[in-house]
């Protein structure tokens, strides 16, 4: 028992609410793996509040930074490939196989379906008639024009609503009276969904870009905004004594201690929004366009071509992805200097 | 920047954890906590209420001075018209039953068998291999996207609507397990072993326990995404609900009806979270945490 | 909060371009609507007469799809285009809550919607209707019929399910078996009845209340010449249309991507392009038809729909543009 005691995460760091509580515990003989796996990706953990943690369990169909992830396991079988034996090697293989079974089973069985008629294309195309449909967009570029379109609504929605998020996370945070005169009133409006304001949306702003700006923004703006007030007031209350202990001026306090303090926190909040991002984005897209992703899905819905549909729908959900993954990379870069970010 | 060992300060326990959840997707905040108590809490309440107040009272004054057109923003007093007017039909309480109903079925499917699955997956290493990246993946379909789908596979009756919205209901409680169970500490786990307990009761008096206050963030995303999943499901090919009553104001110009409909989702979703909130408060009480302070 | 000051600013900004007096001051770009179920749009944006005489002026045109009269009414009603066509008694729906149009041109009189039943059904008559599951779009032609009907078979429509559906996922709807009756529109009616041999429940064209094409009361008034080009434009659109049925059919099933014959169904059988000035004739049928409104709990308790009607329908606008060859009585 004692070698288990022995590698546990040093305390003091988020280790606790980071670790894989069941890799010794359940399965001694993976360790092994689940050891290389967390050094060779260098998991990164943010701040251990359950806010965080159900974070990390983020859309990700590739959780690179969990031990047990596909891509983490791939890395650890690189870094063994050399020292392990065949009979480990093979065991490894199988290991990164094992997510793929179920997908690529029911692919299997939804393409046999569709071929043989049983499953009639207007109800669900076949998985290559969509391959087809997006090759085919792609090919002539408006698949590239639709998604530039979208990609550009998506992040003026996001510079908007992200900086407003901001201006009033750091207002609400740093100041009781204005957390008091306004955070009633953000969490009544953050309740009405933001597919319900489409009518109001159009009444107010037309079908032009701008109602979907505002429902972009509207939608990004809750968690930025909780996570810079969260993130602002969970600094350690010891540190900021101590920071004016030192004689620290307002200004020089808020820039070395509470904003690095909650940066973590804003840092997830963005990672949120930009999840969120994806999916007020198709809301908004519902209302009348002439181009963008929601544009050319709505277009084939006309027209009965559903295969074009399940293209539309497997971009926003890829491009979700993306946005996902750059926001950890941001999350990993900014915060490399903090102790609780480095890996167990 | 490593003050805290710096200055032989101790490991920094978890700060407030439910205080500040977020799902993706639904980001559910519940606002921290504030530590005063007393006559001086319902003066902050009051506080907090001065501006949606105040801005009532300005649209009010701005629609009846005719400077707002009330086809764009209705006066609150209109609203209130519209408001009871259906009440008096008896209507309104039909549509709200059976959203009410809609959301409360979906939740509850949804999440009872995201407790299975992800109790399933957090436990047992093989489930989580073959089930969890199909779960995940699935997890990334656009909600919208599944309205089209599940009507032309199931209809147009209750069915698709409450599968709609038990999927919604489905990930944020699924994922709030799974990480909860994996956040166990696994020195509680060891301690168990030690203490010779079998894996039922190490469910029951460890595992479940320490993944609560994830579930319960779980759960309450969950509740927040049905709501917005509702309205996904009553906007389209329904008959009754605050969806249909919705799109029923906007297809007639009737703002005041949208309105009305807006609000009413508004309520009930603040409703719903927080009798969530007083549950999560009442079975999250032995915690001995930092922001323990509520009552 | 900062939010709600963007709202009222926006709000403002809407107000203020409404009643912005910017008399004659040249148009930068005219926004109008296109919709399968006014060919005439389609004509006339397939040959750009439009843009053609609005290019002196340089003004751009801009066309915009309606999906249905809902949509082009919330359209007009949004100030997200100047002119929209619609059903006529749905713009006097939409008028009678608030919204600031006014009807200039009437495209056609067509016999557009009608109730079908799928091709095996065994309902026989619309009092058949109760206790069944009738899809229909909400604030269109199609929804008003089914309600008329139903007020008509005296059937309480608390007895049928009326599904909102759009047109198009309405007759997929009925074609699958999902609902029993469609109140359908042309030209997806036109096609589920000789694609999918759909049959008529119930047909009356007397509860078909034509094209409109109605214009924002706020741009009438600021610029009058364009709203008048653009009826010169469709008065064109018409005159070809008249004499080339069977090419304008041709146009329609290339744009709604729907067959020939279903397109000649639509354009050469069932409407009627010969009366395009709002006139008396066009009052009263909608004086006829308002009741249905305040049955049905559609308009607010107490809306005068006659003084509704009148404000809607400009009789006098149109005349000196309308051919007087193709003027009926």
């Amino acid at each position: 028992m004692s070698h288990v005691f022995a590698r546990q995460p040093q305390a003091g760091s988020a280790a606790s609410f980071g670790s894989t509580p069941d890799d010794a515990a359940l399965r001694p003989a993976d360790s092994d793996v689940a050891d290389a796996a967390r050094a060779g990706v260098g998991a990164v953990r943010p701040i251990a509040t359950h806010a965080v943690e159900l974070a990390d369990a983020g859309p990700v169909l590739f959780e690179a930074d969990a031990p047990r992830g596909k891509g983490a396991v791939g890395a650890a079988l690189l870094g063994k490939l050399g020292a392990l034996r065949d009979g480990s090697a093979r065991r490894a293989t199988l290991a990164a196989l094992k997510p793929w079974i179920v997908p690529v089973l029911l692919i299997i069985v939804w393409q046999a379906a569709a071929q043989s008629g049983w499953l009639s294309s207007r109800v669900l195309p076949a998985p290559l008639a969509v391959v087809v449909a997006a090759w085919e967009l792609a090919w002539s570029g408006e698949l590239w024009r639709h998604v530039g379109v979208s990609t550009l609504r998506a992040l003026s929605g996001f510079a908007v609503g992200g900086g407003i998020g901001l201006a009033l996370g750091l207002l609400t945070g740093s100041l009781r009276s204005a957390e008091t005169l306004l955070d009633t009133s953000i969490q009544m409006v953050r309740n009405i969904p933001p597919l319900a304001l489409i009518p109001l949306v159009i009444l107010w702003f037309g079908i032009d870009e701008g109602a979907k700006l505002f429902l972009v923004s509207l939608g990004v703006f809750f968690p930025i905004y909780a996570n810079t007030f969260h993130g602002i007031r969970s600094v350690d209350p010891q540190l900021i004594e101590m920071a004016r202990s030192y004689g620290l001026s307002r200004w020089a306090l808020y820039r070395e201690v509470i904003l690095p303090g909650a940066l973590p926190s804003m840092l997830v909040g963005v990672r949120y929004s930009l999840g969120l991002m994806w999916v007020i984005l198709i809301v908004a897209e519902t209302i009348s366009a002439q181009a963008g992703i929601g544009y050319m899905t709505m277009n084939a819905r006309e027209f009965l071509q559903t295969d074009v549909v399940l293209v539309g729908i497997l971009l926003y959900a890829l491009l979700g992805k993306l946005a996902d993954l750059i926001a950890r990379g941001l999350e990993r870069r900014l915060l490399r200097w903090n102790p609780s970010y480095r890996s167990a | 920047m490593n003050t805290r060992a710096a200055f032989g300060l101790g490991p920094r326990t978890a700060p407030d954890a439910p205080a500040s959840v977020e799902c993706d997707a639904c980001a559910v905040v519940a606002p921290v906590r504030t530590s005063v108590r007393g006559p001086n809490r319902w003066l902050r309440a009051a506080a907090g209420l001065l501006l949606p107040v105040g801005f009532l009272v300005a649209v009010e004054v701005l629609v009846r001075a005719g400077l707002i057109e009330a086809r764009f923003l209705p006066a609150p007093s209109e609203l209130a018209q519209t408001l009871a007017e259906l009440a008096r039909g008896g209507e309104l309480a039909a549509h709200i039953g059976i959203s009410v109903a809609r959301v409360l079925a979906g939740f509850v499917i949804g999440s009872m068998l995201a407790l299975l699955l992800g109790a399933l997956v957090g436990l047992n290493r093989r489930a989580e291999a073959l089930l969890d990246p199909t779960l995940q993946a699935l997890r990334a379909i656009p909600s919208l996207a599944w309205v089209p789908l599940l009507l032309l596979w199931l209809g147009i009756d209750e069915l698709p609507k409450i599968t709609l919205i038990a999927i919604g209901a489905f990930f944020p409680v699924y994922l709030g397990i799974t990480s909860g169970i994996r956040d166990v500490d696994r020195k509680l786990v060891e301690v168990g072993a030690m203490a010779g307990l079998g894996r039922i009761a190490q469910v029951r008096r460890i595992f479940l326990p320490a993944s609560l206050p994830a579930l319960m963030t779980g759960l309450r995303g969950g509740l927040g995404l049905a709501w917005m999943f509702l309205v996904a499901a009553e906007l389209i090919a329904s008959t009754r609900g605050l969806g249909y009553l919705l799109s029923d104001g906007r297809e007639t110009s009737r703002a005041d009806v949208v309105l009305a409909s807006i609000v009413l989702l508004a309520l009930l979703g603040k409703l719903g979270d927080s009798v969530l909130q007083t549950i999560e408060r009442r079975a999250l009480a032995w915690r001995d945490t930092h922001d323990q302070r509520a009552a | 909060m900062k939010r709600r000051e963007l709202l009222k600013g926006a709000v403002g900004a809407v107000l203020a371009a409404g009643l912005a007096p910017a008399h004659g001051a040249t148009l930068d770009e005219l926004r109008l609507d296109y919709a399968y179920y006014s060919p005439l749009s389609l004509v006339l944006k397939r040959f750009g007469w439009l843009e053609e005489s609005l290019k002196a002026d340089g003004t751009r045109v801009k066309w915009v799809l309606s999906q249905g009269s809902n949509r082009a009414l919330e359209y007009l009603g949004s100030n997200s285009i100047d002119l929209g066509s619609s059903a006529g008694l749905a713009a006097l729906l939409s008028k009678a809550n608030g919204n600031p149009i006014r009807t200039v041109y009437v495209g056609s009189r067509p016999e557009w919607t009608g109730l079908l039943v799928g091709r095996d059904s065994p309902i026989r008559s619309v009092a058949e209707l109760r206790g069944k599951k009738v899809a229909a779009t909400k604030g269109t032609d199609p929804y008003l019929f089914l309600l008329r009907s139903l007020r008509e078979f005296k059937v309480p429509k608390g007895e049928v399910e009326i599904v909102h559906l759009q047109h198009p996922d309405g007759r997929a709807a009925l074609e699958q078996g999902k609902v029993d009756a469609w109140a359908g529109l042309d030209p997806h009616m036109a096609a589920s009845e000789l694609d999918a041999g759909s049959r008529f429940l119930y047909r009356n064209v007397g509860y078909n209340t034509y094209n409109f094409l109605s214009a924002r009361e706020a741009f009438l008034a600021e610029q009058p010449a364009v709203v008048g080009k653009v009826i010169a434009a469709y008065e064109k659109a018409r005159l070809w249309t008249l004499g080339h049925v069977d090419e304008a059919a041709r146009i329609l099933a290339d744009e709604a991507k729907v067959s020939v014959p279903v397109a000649l169904l639509q354009v050469k059988l069932r409407t009627d392009f010969s009366n395009p000035l709002p006139s008396a004739e066009h009052v009263n049928a909608l004086r006829a038809a308002a009741p249905i409104l305040r049955e049905e709990a559609l308009v607010k308790p107490g809306t005068d729909l006659d003084r509704t009607v009148t404000a809607l329908i400009d009789t006098n606008f149109a005349r000196p543009l309308i051919a007087a060859s193709a003027k009926a009585g």
